[in-house]
């Protein structure tokens, strides 16, 4: 089957909005829904999945009470447009996957196991992942403090959904999370069998998101049993501040240590760590983009409101608009270091450092020629096999008591 | 995700991820395919390409193969046992001879010697007699750092005349291992501990050349001089005819042992402990170990008073029957404990050896490259011996032998010499390697303990080297011809 992505937007309508604006504002404010828009409208999480002008993928929820939004999502007969500041633009709205209301042999439902954003599967993992420890609902993988009790799944169940999910649109990568650990390891070993199940059946990339371990050789080890990218974040993800507290300084010494030694382990661009924007003053966040970039990591800027029931909502006043340097800071950064800005090439619920080029001067072409040859078949199955054959090039195994 | 037990990872220290960069990564990991390529064409093309005047297609084709066999051997460009396979492929392959003669080279005798020995060193390995015969030889070193170190020497030394060295080495290093560490000695720490390692590697390599059975080369030579249509040496022939270099040698090898290296420690004590504690956690001798200790014995006698009338081989297969018939050792136990790629390599190179010699291609060698260059006979001894030793600590033993020997049994004709002169040059030569560690298992076993650095052997590695020459050309001159083997 055709992926949403390779579908042309309607030709006429051609807007002269900012799109990276447009994505971030309608993350920020959500949607207002028009009349007799079709349904199921969202997914089972209540989000609406559109494609904006030149491609850009969006999942946006449906504005609550609290929140004043401009946009109006609106359609005339086959066509979708957003309505905002008196104009309409053309989008495309990917309907709801069908097989989210399938069940697997075992009788859980898909839904219930993982959740698609544009070309990354997320697995729900089994407890709230750091991001959804930090009071935020995390939109990967719907984890939080409050957890939503997922029921338990196996492997097998696992495997049948990522096959069924392949069948019905296509996807790039697994994305797995060892939820708040605080072992040796990291969350390597609680993941090996999943990530070893997953590359015994399914051909696709398998991201990560762990703690940073103890010792560097957790590192190797994962990347050399089929991992293909990790994501390493600070629980208070802001790696450039001293709190003066012992304990965080110490977690902060290991987890730059980590990704400095991951950047060197696995390709280019493929070690990312999320930063939160919109909670502290903009100069922190550049000198935490920075900081990262500089050690061969992808920043991944995560802008969305928090809950209004979470503590942090009160924190959170930056506007979008206000937000867009450091999106131009972030690409044009990667660009300079020579690193790889499309690891993550669609991400719907947070802009990608690739989406940063909407406001910068600096050409995209190169990366977007990229991008999109990685969005066809052919271009997915090279990418997956020139990421497999450096792994073969670089992993050594030798016999045990070696070293 | 539901709660399952996480699988066993593995430990994550075996694994190493190499952070080169890619380019790099890719030729150190795949440079053997253009070089694969490159003898896959030599081989090609040299089928279709006329012989050099004077020698015959199949002697040209041998040769080529022969030569090829060589770079796999040397460069280690495939394991030795795969090359010793290819030695047998490859001749057919080129029209030299058909398959079944190739394959015939197999069920030599010599490969069944060896494999027969190589049974029986794992038998003593396994039923722990072989531990039991080193502890009580280390037993008797009285507190005296001079004398551990004699002892050491002397009980590798005479292990290895009844099982290979590399058997030897791979026994006693867990020993000597626990008796640095009762020393307290560290890697890369004080000189005694280096001297211990030493001393074991050593007394492998000048007691493995004393007869037959400490290593796979001198059957190899037997074999390939069999093969070639001379009479070959028997056990006891080999023994007297290098007996004076293996006293020799383990003399000088305690003397160079002790000067080149500072015994920094005052007693050891506590190693004669833990020799006395090992010994007396074996116990009582068991009756498989007596039974065992007699077989070697006779298998020993059996091959110095009737090697010759029913074959050594013969004696071999028999005493491995004996073992299983009284269930000495089982299959299992052998399937772990013997290197069965050993005997594929040997196969291999004596039929190789057999070809390049039966079509003339390595006389013909010798006689339009060498021989104009020789003027004496010694000459051609000395450099033979000098070639054979520097090859060899760069080369396995056995695949210096499976080179150098065909060639050089050409010359023997030439220069009116006993072949008996060559062989026992080549063989003997080929297991004095005393410096780096990929010359033969029992210096690479030293080596693993993390206790030596090449340049701390080099200096007494090339004293020993050329001992071990001169005493090989002095036992040539003075011992050999009253043996009745003649140099004009």
């Amino acid at each position: 089957m055709k992926s949403p992505l390779s579908q042309p937007l309607p030709a006429e309508g051609k807007e002269s909005t900012n799109t990276g604006l447009l994505k971030l504002e309608l993350i920020a404010s959500g949607i207002n829904l028009g009349e007799g828009l079709p349904s199921p409208l969202t997914n089972p999480f209540g989000l609406i999945h559109l494609i904006l002008p030149e491609g850009v993928s969006v999942s946006v929820q449906q504005a609550s009470d609290k929140q004043q939004t401009p946009f109006t999502l609106l359609h005339h007969g086959k066509r979708f447009f957003l309505n905002f500041s008196g104009k309409e633009t053309p989008v495309q709205w990917v309907p709801p996957l069908k097989c989210y209301h399938k069940k697997t042999r075992s009788g859980i439902l898909i839904s219930d196991i993982l959740t698609v954003h544009s070309g990354l599967i997320a697995v729900h993992p089994k407890g709230p992942c750091r991001f959804g420890l930090s009071g935020l609902a995390c939109r990967y993988c719907g984890s939080s403090r409050e957890l939503s009790n997922h029921p338990p799944f196996s492997k097998q169940d696992l495997i049948e959904a990522i096959q069924t999910v392949l069948k019905e649109t296509s996807c790039d990568v697994v994305h797995l999370s060892s939820g708040h650990v605080e072992t040796e390891d990291g969350g390597i070993v609680w993941l090996t069998p999943w990530v070893t199940e997953i590359r015994k059946h399914i051909d696709i990339l398998i991201s990560l998101d762990l703690a940073p371990p103890k010792s560097n050789s957790w590192i190797d080890q994962s990347y050399a049993m089929g991992v293909d990218a990790v994501y390493y974040d600070l629980g208070d993800f802001a790696p450039h501040q001293v709190t003066g507290n012992k304990k965080s300084e110490e977690d902060k010494k290991r987890y730059l240590e980590t990704i400095e030694y991951a950047a060197r382990i696995f390709p280019k661009g493929a070690v990312l760590s999320h930063l939160v924007i919109g909670l502290e003053p903009m100069g922190d966040t550049q000198k935490g983009i920075d900081l990262l970039v500089e050690r061969g990591v992808v920043p991944l800027l995560v802008y969305f409101p928090p809950s209004p029931h979470s503590p942090l909502s009160e924190r959170w006043k930056m506007k979008p608009e206000e937000v867009t340097p450091l999106y131009t800071h972030l690409f044009e950064r990667l660009v300079q270091v020579k690193n790889t800005p499309h690891w993550v090439h669609q991400q719907d619920v947070l802009l990608t450092p690739l989406e940063g080029r909407f406001f910068s001067e600096k050409s995209a072409g190169f990366h977007l020629a990229l991008k999109k040859f990685y969005e066809t078949g052919f271009g997915r199955k090279v990418r997956r096999s020139m990421i497999g054959i450096r792994r073969r090039l670089r992993v050594k195994h030798h016999p045990a008591g070696y070293r | 995700m539901s709660n399952t037990t996480p699988r066993d990872t593995g430990n994550p220290m075996n694994i190493e991820i190499d952070t080169r960069p890619l380019p790099i990564v890719i030729l150190s990991r795949w440079w053997r395919f253009p070089v694969y390529l490159l003898l896959g064409w030599i081989l090609y093309h040299s089928y279709f390409t006329p012989p050099p005047s004077g020698l015959s297609v199949e002697g040209f084709r041998s040769l080529v193969v022969f030569l090829i066999c060589l770079i796999l051997w040397v460069f280690h460009l495939l394991p030795l046992a795969i090359t010793g396979l290819f030695a047998l492929v490859a001749p057919p392959l080129m029209g030299v001879l058909s398959a079944k003669q190739a394959f015939s080279f197999f069920g030599s005798e010599p490969v069944f010697f060896i494999l027969g020995v190589l049974i029986l060193a794992a038998a003593l390995l396994k039923s722990g007699l072989s531990s039991r015969i080193a502890l009580f030889l280390l037993r008797q070193s009285g507190h005296s750092p001079k004398r551990l170190i004699f002892q050491i020497l002397l009980t590798a030394s005479l292990l290895s005349f009844i099982m290979s060295e590399h058997a030897v080495a791979a026994m006693m290093l867990p020993l000597v291992v626990v008796i640095s560490k009762a020393l307290e000695f560290v890697p890369k720490g004080g000189s005694y501990g280096r001297l211990l390692f030493l001393a074991m590697a050593w007394g492998c390599v000048v007691g493995g050349i004393a007869t037959m059975l400490g290593g796979g080369r001198v059957p190899l030579a037997v074999g390939i001089m069999q093969e070639a249509g001379h009479t070959p040496i028997t056990f006891i022939e080999w023994t007297l005819t290098v007996i004076p270099i293996v006293i020799l040698l383990f003399f000088s090898a305690y003397l160079v042992l002790t000067r080149f290296f500072k015994i920094d420690v005052e007693s050891v004590y506590e190693a004669d402990r833990i020799i006395s504690e090992r010994v007396r956690e074996l116990g009582r001798i068991r009756l498989e170990e007596q039974f065992l200790l007699v077989l070697t014995m006779g298998a020993i006698l059996a091959w110095i008073f009737w090697g010759t009338k029913i074959g050594m081989a013969t004696i071999s297969i028999l005493v491995v029957v004996l073992l299983f018939m009284f269930k000495v050792v089982d299959w299992k136990a052998l399937e772990e404990n013997v290197e069965w790629g050993i005997v594929l390599m040997y196969g291999g190179a004596i039929g190789l050896s057999s070809i390049v010699s039966s079509t003339g291609a390595s006389r013909w060698l010798v006689e339009t490259y060498v021989i104009p260059h020789i003027t004496s006979p010694w000459m051609l001894i000395g450099l033979i011996a000098i070639l054979t030793m520097v090859l060899t600590e760069a080369v396995s033993n056995s695949a210096v032998v499976a080179m150098l020997l065909p060639i050089s049994l050409s010359f023997a004709g030439s220069f009116h010499l006993d072949p008996k002169v060559i062989v026992c040059l080549i063989a003997s030569a080929s297991g004095l390697n005393y410096t780096l560690p990929m010359s033969t298992p029992a210096i690479a076993l030293a080596y693993s303990s993390r206790y030596l650095r090449v340049k701390e052997v080099v200096l007494a590695g090339l004293a020993m080297t050329s001992l071990s020459w001169i005493f090989l050309m002095l036992t040539a001159k003075f011992w050999w011809p009253i043996l009745g083997i003649q140099i004009p």
